[in-house]
């Protein structure tokens, strides 16, 4: 997972577990709590909440932040999209790579196959 | 004025010439779809939210314990209006058996793969422009002309149950999609419809990034850290079930 490529490029630590849900607030990731606020309320298609969570970014981090986090956002609506469409399954060496991790978090569960 | 010059906050310029580039091939034809048929797509996969039996299925334990008809907009045959529903409501949950029944209905297989495309880049714009605070941008008229329809023979199926052109297979006007070792599977995902796949990943590549292998954000200039892309794409995948 490029997150914890990211940590370990960078050094920084972060609980990958943040990515299922759990707690942002100890995750190690800079303004977790906002990006999290931020992705649920564009998934789940709130309006009310993503406005109020698109002006936290902005008052913590700036509008250009905002506008990045949206961007990536966006994208990631389409990427699981064309994956799970056509089925592809993940390469072989990623599989690999990431068996222990995948057992960690779970996501064994999204894999309808 | 281009739809995106519109937008309420300073987009970075490359987003938005691509924002904008996408507006407009939205209803110009495409590989196998007119214009009109682009734009019936986009519209059907906003209605797609408001459907009453997508909506039932959502939340039933299988999609397919839910029988029933897709309320549409009445311009798409049922088989296209189930694609896209299905691909915007209920995405972690597609099956080989949702595809087949695509074609079975009478849906050429390369047609299927241009309204998953063009229902991606709906849901994709919608989710953006969401995010960001601004009206969707008015769709275009719909240009003339036919798309060509020509198939690419190159292609297989497989590495999932569509067909798609592997890297070893291209044809030299196809071989630089897949430059930089970019083989990962998503990249060939939509490639049965290579001029399509193409419009999308244009767009796709200025959201995120067009190289995911660079060193953190490697003199790329956003606002926000590595390590915050890639929860932000970590998580929205989470939340769409996505097992990829």
């Amino acid at each position: 997972m490029r997150l914890r490529v990211s940590g370990d490029q960078t050094g920084n630590e972060y609980d990958l577990g943040l990515v299922m849900g759990q707690e942002t607030a100890a995750s190690g990731l800079p303004h977790g709590d906002l990006m999290n606020d931020f992705v649920e309320a564009i998934c789940a298609r709130d309006g009310p909440r993503t406005a109020k969570s698109r002006q936290a970014i902005v008052d913590a981090l700036g509008e250009g932040a905002m506008l990045d986090a949206a961007a990536v956002v966006a994208a990631f609506n389409a990427y699981p999209r064309m994956a799970d469409a056509t089925g592809i399954p993940l390469e072989d060496a990623k599989e690999a790579a990431t068996a222990e991790l995948r057992e960690e978090l779970g996501l064994a569960a999204f894999n309808q196959g | 004025m281009p739809a995106h010059d519109a937008a309420p906050r300073a987009l970075r310029p490359d987003l938005r010439d691509a924002l904008n580039r996408n507006h407009d091939r939205l209803a110009q034809p495409g590989c196998w779809l007119d214009g009109r048929q682009r734009l019936d797509v986009a519209a059907e996969a906003r209605n797609a939210w408001d459907c009453p039996l997508c909506q039932v299925r959502k939340e039933a334990l299988s999609p397919h314990a839910v029988s029933g008809d897709h309320v549409g907009l009445g311009r798409l045959p049922a088989p296209w209006v189930d694609v896209i529903h299905r691909l915007v409501t209920d995405p972690g949950r597609l099956s080989a058996r949702w595809y087949h029944d695509a074609m079975d209905g009478g849906m050429v297989e390369d047609e299927i793969i241009e309204v998953i495309s063009v229902t991606v880049q709906a849901v994709v714009i919608d989710c953006f422009t969401a995010a960001i605070g601004m009206d969707r941008p008015a769709p275009p008229e719909p240009a003339p002309g036919q798309p060509a329809r020509k198939h690419a023979a190159e292609a297989k199926t497989g590495p999932g149950w569509a067909a798609t052109i592997a890297p070893e297979d291209a044809q030299p006007d196809f071989a630089d999609f897949y430059d930089n070792d970019s083989h990962f599977y998503i990249r060939r995902s939509l490639t049965l419809v290579p001029g399509e796949t193409r419009r999308l990943w244009d767009l796709l590549n200025h959201l995120y990034l067009e190289d995911p292998r660079v060193f953190e954000l490697d003199g790329l200039e956003r606002d926000i850290s590595r390590a915050q892309i890639e929860f932000l794409a970590a998580r929205a995948s989470a939340l769409l079930g996505c097992y990829y």
